[in-house]
C-alpha cells in the first residue's frame, strides 16, 4: 500500500485553520459560559441565602427591640430599679394648654 | 487529511484477516454499546430518571411567612420567625437500642419530659417512618443539635409566631397552633390574610449535593401585614388598671373597651384574667374575649337608650317630674327598687340619679312599643359586626313575646348585652346619633395612621338614629350632670367635660331562681370630651366582692383612672382648669431671668 499527500493550497489551510481556530474558540467559549454559570449560580445562591438570613436576622432583632421596649418591661424597671413613680395630677403643666 | 487506498489486492491475507477482526471487534463493541443503550434509554428508561432526578433535583415546597400583625403606630404585635422542628427517622440497619439512644441524648438538651420520652419510644418501637421530637425550637439549639450528628435524628426549617409584648392584646390577638394555624382573635378571622400560599421550587445539585440553580415552579405567596386599629400605650393602660381593679374588688372578671368615637376604631380591647399568646392555648377559663362573647344585663346603663326613646319617640319634656319618693314600685309581678329614695325628679334628674322608679314610670308613659322601636334601632339582640371570632349578639326579646315585666328592659333588664354593645350605643350619643360598626383593622394604615384626634365626620355606611338635636339634649342635660353631680361622680375628672351613665345589675341567680342580693355587674359607659368626643370607653367588672359593688363606685374610678392617663398620653389638656391648680407663670427679662 502506498499513500500519497495531497497538496493544500495556503489559502485552504489558512482556512482549515480558521475554521479549526473558531470551532475550538466557541467550544473553549460555551465551556468557559457553562462552568461560569454554574459558578454564578453557586455564587448568587449562597449570596441569596446570605440575604435571607440577615433579613431574618433583622426581623429577630426588631422583635427582640420591641420586646425589650415592652411596656410592662419599662414600666417594670422604672418602677422596681429606677424608683419612679406615676406623676401627681398637680405635677402635671401641659404645653398647650389655653387659660381663659 | 484524507488517505487514498492505492491497490486493494496489495493487501496481504494477513493482513485482510487482521482488520476483518477488528472490523468484527469494533462491531461487537458498538452492539454491546448499543444493547446498554437500549437497556439504559428504553428498558430502564423509568427508573434511571427517576433516579437521576432525585440525585440532581429537588422539588420542595415553600412555606410562605405568616404575616406581622402591628398597632396603629407600627409597633410589633406578632411576628413569625425562623425556627426548626427535630424529627426521628430510622436509618437502615440501625438497631432499636441506638435509636432509643439517640432519643435519649437529647433529653436534656431539648428539655423532654418523662411524657415525651414515652410517646416518642413508642412511636419508634411500632416502626414509624416519622416521628416529632420536638416542634419549633430556637435556631441556635437546632445548631447544636446538628452538631452532634444523631443517626436518624433529623431538622426542619420551620416559623415560630412571636408576641414579644407577652399578655398585651392577648385577647384580640388570639393566638396560632403549632402548624401557624389562627385559631382564636385576628389571628383566625384574618388567617387567610395572614397565611399567604405555598409555593413549590425546584432546586438542582451537582454531584456533590452542592446547589447550584433554583427554578421558582410556583411563587410564595408571603402572609400580608395586619395593622390593627389598637394603640399598644392605651392598651397596656387599660390592661394594668382593669388587672388592679379586677384583684381589689376580687372579681370574677373585668372588660374595658376603649374606641375613636366617630369612627369606631378600637383603640384598647383588655379583658382580665388574661393569658399569655406565647404559649398558645391557655386554660380555658381565661380564654374568652369578654368584651364580645360574654353577655350579662347591663343595668342602669341601658337608660340612655330609654331616655333616647322618651325624647325622640315619646315627646316627653325635660320639665316632666316624676314621683320617686316611695323608693319602689310593684310592676309586673316584680317589685323595682331606687338605691335610695330619691324624691320629686325631673325627667333629667331620673337618669342623672338613675332612678330605677322613675325610669319605670317614664318608660310606663311612652309604651312598650316605642321603647321597643328604640332598642331595636340601636340593633340590640344583633351582633355588632366587629371583626373578631365569636361575637355574641345578646338577647333581646321581640314585641310579641313581651310580658308586662318585660318593660324593665327600660332599667337594663330581661336583655342580655355584650360590651361592645354598650360600646356601639355609647358611640351613638357620643357622635350626634350615628350606629358605626366597631372595628380592630386598620383598612389604610399610613404614617398619619397612629395620630388619634377627634374626627369631625362618621365614616361611610354609619347610620343616623337618633337626631343630632335629641343627642346634643340628652349629652348637656342627662350625661354629663350624671358624671357631674350624678351616680357617675367618681368617674369626674377635674379639668375635663365628661359624659357618661353608671350600670349595676343585680345577677340572676338559677339556683335561687331569682335575682341574687350579693352578685352584681359593676359597669360604666363614657366618652370624654363630652363635646368632639376623643374617647369613648365602657368598663365592666364582674361580681366584685369588697366594700363596694355599685358601677358608680367600682367602674367609675376605673374609668376615671384610665381617661386621667389617656389622655395624658395624648397631649389632651384640660379643658377648663382645676380650681386647685397653680399655675406657672414664665415671665422673661432683659437678664434672661425666668420665674
Amino acid at each position: 500500500m502506498s499513500m500519497v499527500r495531497k497538496k493544500f493550497s495556503w489559502k485552504q489551510l489558512a482556512l482549515g485553520a480558521g475554521l479549526a481556530v473558531l470551532f475550538l474558540g466557541n467550544l473553549t467559549f460555551y465551556i468557559w459560559y457553562q462552568s461560569e454559570s454554574v459558578r454564578l449560580g453557586y455564587r448568587i445562591h449562597e449570596l441569596e441565602m446570605k440575604v435571607e438570613k440577615l433579613q431574618e436576622e433583622i426581623k429577630r432583632l426588631e422583635t427582640r427591640k420591641e420586646a425589650l421596649l415592652s411596656l410592662e418591661r419599662i414600666d417594670r424597671v422604672a418602677r422596681n430599679e429606677l424608683q419612679l413613680q406615676d406623676p401627681k395630677p398637680d405635677q402635671v403643666i401641659f404645653e398647650k394648654q389655653v387659660v381663659k | 487529511m484524507r488517505l487514498i487506498l492505492q491497490d486493494r489486492s496489495a493487501l496481504s491475507t494477513g493482513h485482510r484477516q487482521k482488520v476483518k477482526l477488528i472490523l468484527v471487534l469494533v462491531l461487537f463493541w458498538f452492539v454491546i454499546i448499543g444493547v446498554r443503550l437500549l437497556e439504559l434509554q428504553v428498558l430502564e428508561h423509568k427508573k434511571l430518571k427517576a433516579e437521576v432526578l432525585e440525585q440532581s433535583q429537588d422539588l420542595i415546597t415553600v412555606l410562605p411567612t405568616r404575616g406581622t400583625i402591628f398597632d396603629r403606630n407600627g409597633k410589633i404585635l406578632a411576628r413569625s420567625l425562623p425556627a426548626a422542628s427535630v424529627f426521628f427517622s430510622p436509618v437502615k440497619g440501625d438497631s432499636l437500642e441506638q435509636q432509643v439512644q439517640s432519643i435519649h441524648r437529647l433529653k436534656n438538651l431539648l428539655d423532654l419530659k418523662e411524657q415525651e420520652i414515652r410517646k416518642i419510644l413508642n412511636s419508634i418501637e411500632k416502626r414509624k417512618r416519622f416521628t416529632w421530637i420536638k416542634r419549633k425550637i430556637s435556631l441556635e439549639l437546632a445548631e447544636k443539635i446538628r452538631s452532634l450528628k444523631l443517626p436518624g435524628v433529623y431538622l426542619l426549617e420551620e416559623n415560630r409566631r412571636f408576641y414579644p409584648h407577652g399578655q398585651l392584646a392577648a385577647h384580640v390577638l388570639g393566638g396560632v397552633n403549632v402548624d401557624d394555624f389562627g385559631l382564636a382573635g385576628v389571628e383566625y378571622y384574618y388567617n387567610s390574610l395572614l397565611r399567604g400560599e405555598e409555593g413549590q421550587q425546584l432546586i438542582m445539585k451537582d454531584a456533590r449535593k452542592r446547589e447550584f440553580f433554583i427554578e421558582t415552579i410556583k411563587e410564595t405567596k408571603p402572609g400580608q401585614d395586619l395593622y390593627l386599629t389598637l394603640d399598644s400605650t392605651i392598651q397596656y393602660i387599660a390592661e394594668k388598671e382593669l388587672q388592679r381593679a379586677v384583684e381589689k374588688h376580687q372579681a370574677n372578671w373585668g372588660t374595658i373597651i376603649i374606641s375613636l368615637p366617630q369612627t369606631g376604631e378600637i383603640l384598647a380591647m383588655a379583658s382580665y384574667p388574661s393569658y399569655d399568646p406565647n404559649n398558645f392555648p391557655p386554660p380555658e377559663n381565661v380564654m374568652p374575649n369578654r368584651a364580645i362573647q360574654h353577655t350579662y344585663e347591663p343595668g342602669s346603663t341601658v337608660k340612655m337608650v330609654t331616655a333616647a326613646a322618651a325624647r325622640e319617640l315619646g315627646q316627653i319634656d325635660w320639665n316632666t317630674h316624676y314621683d320617686c319618693s316611695q323608693g319602689y314600685l310593684v310592676f309586673g309581678g316584680t317589685m323595682v327598687r331606687d338605691h335610695v329614695r330619691l324624691g320629686v325628679l325631673s325627667f333629667s334628674q331620673v337618669f342623672i340619679q338613675s332612678s330605677n322608679v322613675g325610669t319605670i314610670k317614664i318608660a310606663e308613659r311612652i309604651g312598650p312599643e316605642n321603647i321597643f322601636q328604640m332598642f331595636r334601632a340601636f340593633r340590640f339582640g344583633e351582633k355588632t359586626g366587629i371583626d373578631l371570632p365569636g361575637e355574641e349578639a345578646g338577647i333581646f326579646h321581640p314585641l310579641e313575646k313581651w310580658r308586662k315585666s318585660s318593660l324593665r328592659v327600660a332599667i337594663g333588664y330581661e336583655i342580655s348585652v355584650t360590651p361592645i354593645q354598650m360600646l356601639q350605643t355609647l358611640n351613638v350619643f357620643a357622635t350626634g346619633g350615628y350606629l358605626i360598626r366597631p372595628r380592630v383593622r386598620l383598612e389604610k394604615p399610613s404614617p398619619l395612621t397612629g395620630t388619634i384626634t377627634a374626627a369631625l365626620e362618621p365614616p361611610a355606611g354609619s347610620q343616623l338614629i337618633l337626631r343630632p338635636e335629641t343627642v346634643r339634649g340628652l349629652v348637656d342635660l342627662v350625661l354629663q350632670p350624671a358624671v357631674e353631680v350624678g351616680t357617675g361622680r367618681e368617674a369626674c375628672l377635674p379639668g375635663y367635660l365628661m359624659a357618661g351613665k353608671t350600670g349595676t345589675a343585680q345577677k340572676y341567680d338559677p339556683e335561687l331562681r331569682t335575682y341574687s342580693n350579693k352578685k352584681h355587674v359593676a359597669s360604666f359607659a363614657g366618652f370624654v370630651p363630652a363635646r368632639q368626643p376623643l374617647i369613648s370607653m365602657v368598663v365592666v367588672i364582674d361580681e366584685p366582692r369588697g366594700q363596694f359593688h355599685y358601677g358608680g363606685q367600682v367602674a367609675a374610678p376605673v374609668f376615671r383612672e384610665v381617661a386621667r392617663k389617656v389622655l395624658l398620653y395624648l397631649n389632651q389638656a384640660p379643658q377648663k382648669l382645676p380650681e386647685n391648680l397653680i399655675l406657672a407663670k414664665k415671665e422673661t427679662s432683659i437678664g434672661g431671668v425666668t420665674d
